[in-house]
């Protein structure tokens, strides 16, 4: 099951109503509606140069669409067929999926980073008939694979641009038959379209996850639409999205499909080109790794760094006023982070003081926030409304630093399987340290890692059970149909409705849902204690030595930490180097990454006793995403264990001679 | 109201010298001549703000001294005031408003000039009348020297803050990195200068807070006011696009106040001085706080037809300028979408 997917952005608005939004029983009846409502105004956009940009206009698209799924059919896909779609980001695969759905099939989509095995794997177990390849080498890869795939009848080629081999088909030459076809009087697709139910699905996802056989996600029509109609994002048609992340994942699938509801248009840029594009789009919307915000962090503090000292004067009076204020403000909006249930008095006597903070601060702030930190949000463009992050939790650290800087983050919760939204922040539920409420119509349960027992809601308990820690169970109309021909594992998902997360939660005080861990990531020491890995990675890879580091120390004594040491941090030290197997020959290096675990991962820093890390061990190659990282930039924590199983055991030889 | 001893002592006369100075020169690191030049591509708002820069706003402060029966000399100040060009921070507001910056910049540019012709002839419009009562006042009371409008040191004041403006234009070709900093600091200074007053007052004359009759305050808060109404109220009736409008009001209400410190410190002698010096610091004061207001307001009503306006400028950049994008009126409902 693959895990948390992060955190959306939203500016709190004037009181307009969350935004008109155009809806439909299923996709293709959703594609149809917002070719009639929408028409000409752009819905993606392709770069052809820096300031060159080809609009798609909705009817257009979905013209096109009715073409590719004439042909489709002509082509023998048959009603809920699957149909394979492997590719990036760009205009000819939401054509390709617009085809498939108005043929009233459904896709399987995988990434340019696909491996061969999992085609093989994927193609079979889906029984994938027709199948759409992006680029030349997908095409060569899969037409080498097709020995293994003997149900595979045909390909067909995405980009305009590439060469077919024989056999091959091109999209563009089937949108030309279904036109003269359609232009004939072809209206099968309209038959089509009159037998798509709400529960058939619309995509099979197979997540590769963090562990083990890849499993099909079967989503249907009625999971995206039940999305689409309760994100409570306030997209509107005057808003411009850049599409960054891998659209094969539902995270950015159904962004895209937001904004086909919501009429907005979707920019497809690329990571070459991101901050280009980011300047020339002015963006109000996207879907983003983590990283990216730990990066803009970064960018942003550097930048104050380099600043004249009055500018820098300015930047640190302005983020100081803010803070204090912003944390007034949140606490006075019942916005702040509630784990315990204060009482009533500690309430009162906290809201006179922060009523009394704000008070004194209110001008100060404002005179600060309009010279200052105005400023300094041009930085993600001067029309960011906020981002959204997929592939794991924000750091505390940049949540706050974004929310206080006035861009509000409304981190998010969901897997694949719920399709994947559950929970959201809300401007009117901000809650830094949580993944907002749950979603309407959607039902969280808490559940005992030990005895199963119900923690929430437990209607003996005048809290519900708020507050307390256990796996998070979710029932809602996002909720999966089950894994594709894999009821084994479907049956340990699903029961009564009811989806095991795998993630360990609590429900706050202010009714918010705060993510703490992953049931499987949890590591037991010999001596019985648990501990999770995630917050201490957190921590550490704030540190600007740290590039990447995870936590071990599965049945040790004590946890330990493998680290990728960051070239770029130690050159800002003097200690210059171009590899980092050089860097971690310098007892230099050891020294300061020693001091910086300590320094970090202490009590003062809120870690208990057992969470101390005694062993470390340096790595001279990242972490990538074509073998320890899911796409969505997760560490595979089996991958590495197995990779660096002799660096563990040296690492752990080490500490034990140093103690 | 008397003021028996001088508002501003000598050193504090000099500190709100380098202020002005500091402030007219960050003024100056925003402006490029290209901002004068293109202050003709946009003719009908530039006329539409001219005429209610220098039509409307003297007008108001006239009448308001009038019906407020203000005494003399606080009237001429009154009348200075809206006779004044406009002044940076109103390009500030007009961003946070969701107006045209750059209508705002031109407007300030071109009144920044327009005002060596205006003023002279504005006040002796509007304020003649009031400067011969004050001459009859003093003469009656035994001075021999009378009142006469200073027009020429008016005119000579206002050259003289022109040229740190010019420093400051110059510093924007030179370095456009220290000119941004020029222009933090002014935009900082223009705060500290207004409690710098009102802090001086308050030390030194708290009684002035009291004994000041009701009718001062309210007029020198309501000059703003009224400015920015019928500065809105103006560019409706001629249908300017909202974001002109939203400017347009900014630019009317909000008067370039260091301008005003400048000219009654250079040309106006006591017991005038002190007067009319006070009168400027309370429009200074208030103005800040209601433009912060009506800024607010403008931002809150104006997100409509702003987020169009700034989508399809994207749109024009991104898919050529001849790419045109309508909204569906159920989605944005009924907005101006020029």
């Amino acid at each position: 099951m693959t895990s948390a997917f992060g955190h959306f952005t939203q500016q709190p608005q004037s009181n307009r109503p969350a935004g008109f939004r155009v809806t439909g029983a299923h996709l293709a009846e959703l594609y149809a509606n917002a070719a009639r409502v929408w028409g000409d105004m752009p819905a993606f956009a392709t770069r052809r140069q820096a300031l060159e940009w080809e609009p798609t206009g909705f009817r257009e698209l979905y013209n096109r669409g009715c073409f590719l799924a004439t042909a489709l059919i002509d082509l023998g896909v048959e009603p809920r067929d699957h149909v394979g779609l492997l590719g990036d980001n760009r205009l000819e695969w939401i054509l390709a999926d617009y085809g498939v759905q108005l043929c009233g099939a459904a896709d399987v989509p995988r990434g340019r980073d696909v491996t061969d095995g999992e085609i093989a794997f994927i193609f079979r177990h889906a029984g994938i008939r027709t199948a759409f390849v992006e680029t030349e080498t997908l095409q060569d890869r899969l037409l080498r694979l097709r020995g293994k795939l003997p149900e595979l009848r045909e390909v067909i080629l995405l980009d305009p641009r590439a060469k077919p081999a024989e056999g091959v088909r091109r999209l563009s030459g089937l949108i030309e038959t279904g036109r003269r076809l359609r232009d004939a009087g072809d209206r099968r697709v309209e038959e089509r379209v009159a037998q798509i139910s709400p529960d058939d699905l619309f995509t099979l996802i197979y997540t590769s996850g963090t562990t083990g056989e890849p499993k099909g996600v079967m989503l249907t029509h009625a999971n995206m639409i039940s999305q689409l109609e309760r994100i409570p994002l306030e997209v509107t048609c005057t808003d411009r999205v850049v599409s960054i992340l891998p659209v094969w994942h539902i995270f950015e699938r159904v962004f895209e499909m937001l904004a086909v509801s919501r009429g907005c248009c979707t920019f497809y840029s690329s990571v070459r080109t991101l901050s280009d594009d980011m300047r020339n789009i002015e963006p109000t919307f996207m879907g983003s790794a983590p990283r990216l915000w730990e990066s803009i962090h970064q960018k942003i503090l550097k930048r104050v760094k380099e600043a004249h000292p009055v500018r820098r004067g300015l930047f640190h009076t302005a983020y100081f006023l803010s803070h204090y204020y912003k944390e007034s403000v949140f606490f006075l909006t019942g916005r702040s982070l509630d784990l315990k249930g204060r009482g009533r008095i500690r309430t009162a006597v906290l809201g006179i003081i922060h009523a009394v903070r704000w008070a004194l601060l209110l001008p100060w702030y404002g005179f600060f926030n309009a010279a200052v930190l105005e400023k300094l949000r041009l930085v993600v463009g001067g029309a960011f409304k906020g981002s959204v992050s997929g592939g794991g939790a924000l750091p505390r650290e940049v949540d706050q630093f974004f929310n206080y800087l006035g861009i509000p983050v409304l981190e998010g919760y969901g897997l694949t399987e719920t399709s994947p939204v559950i929970a959201v922040r809300t401007p009117s539920k901000l809650v830094i340290g949580t993944v907002g409420p749950v979603i309407p119509d959607t039902e969280i349960r808490i559940v005992s890692l030990d005895t199963e027992k119900i923690l929430y809601p437990d209607r003996s308990r005048d809290d519900l059970g708020r507050g307390l820690k256990g796996e998070i169970l979710v029932r809602g109309p996002q909720i999966m149909k089950g894994y594709y021909r894999n009821s084994e594992a479907t049956k340990a998902a699903l029961a009564e409705g009811w989806l095991r997360t795998g993630d360990i939660g609590i429900i706050t005080f202010n009714d918010c849902l705060k993510i703490v861990g992953r049931c499987k990531e949890t590591i037991v020491l010999s001596s019985g204690e648990n501990l999770e890995p995630a917050p201490i990675e957190m921590r550490l890879n704030q540190s600007a030595l740290i590039d990447q580091c995870m936590v071990v120390g599965q049945d040790r004594k004590y946890p330990g930490v493998l680290i990728v040491p960051s070239l770029e941090g130690f050159s800002e030290l003097g200690i210059s180097m171009n590899h980092r197997s050089e860097l971690n020959g310098r007892k230099e290096v050891r020294q300061r990454i020693a001091a910086e675990i300590r320094q970090r991962i202490s009590h003062k820093e809120g870690f208990k006793v057992h969470e101390r890390l005694h062993a470390f061990g340096l790595l001279p190659e990242p972490f990538t995403t074509d073998e320890e990282l899911t796409t969505l930039f997760k560490l595979k924590r089996h991958v590495v264990t197995e990779k660096y199983r002799a660096e563990i055991d040296a690492m752990y030889h080490r500490a034990e001679a140093e103690r | 109201m008397e003021i028996n001893q001088q508002l501003l002592n000598p050193v504090e006369q000099g500190l709100l010298a380098i202020m002005i100075l500091i402030i007219m020169f960050g003024m100056g690191a925003t402006l490029t001549p290209k901002d004068f030049r293109s202050a003709l591509e946009r003719p009908r708002g530039m006329l539409i703000g001219f005429l209610s820069q220098f039509g409307l706003m003297p007008l108001i402060a006239f009448s308001l001294a009038v019906l407020l029966q203000l005494p003399p000399a606080l009237a001429i100040a009154l009348i200075l005031i809206g006779c004044l060009p406009g002044g940076t921070t109103s390009n500030m507001f007009a961003y946070f408003a969701r107006g045209s910056v750059a209508l705002s910049i031109s407007m300030t540019a071109a009144s920044t000039l327009l005002a060596l012709v205006m003023m002279p002839i504005l006040l002796d419009l509007y304020a003649s009348g009031f400067a011969d009562r004050i001459d009859a006042d003093l003469r009656a009371a035994g001075d021999d020297v009378g009142f006469v409008m200073p027009y020429t040191n008016i005119i000579l004041s206002l050259l003289l803050v022109l040229v740190p403006v010019a420093g400051g234009m110059i510093l924007l070709r030179v370095s456009p990195d220290w000119a941004k900093t020029a222009e933090d600091t002014a935009g900082f200074m223009a705060i500290v200068v207004i409690l710098f007053l009102l802090g001086s007052v308050l030390i030194r004359h708290s009684n002035l807070f009291l004994i000041t009759p009701w009718q001062i305050y309210l007029g020198s808060l309501c000059v703003g006011l009224i400015g920015f109404l019928f500065g809105y109220g103006m560019s409706s009736l001629t249908r300017l696009p909202p974001r002109y409008k939203r400017s347009v009001s900014l630019e009317t209400g909000i008067q370039n106040g260091p301008i005003a410190f400048a000219i009654i410190l250079l040309s106006f002698r006591e017991p005038l001085q002190s007067q009319m010096l006070w009168l400027a610091i309370l429009y200074s004061s208030f103005i800040v706080i209601t433009s912060s207001f009506v800024t607010l307001f403008y931002r809150r009503i104006g997100k409509g037809d702003w987020e169009i306006h700034r989508n399809n400028l994207v749109h024009k950049r991104l898919f050529g300028e001849d790419y045109h994008t309508r909204y569906p009126e159920a989605a944005v409902g009924k907005v101006d979408q020029r």
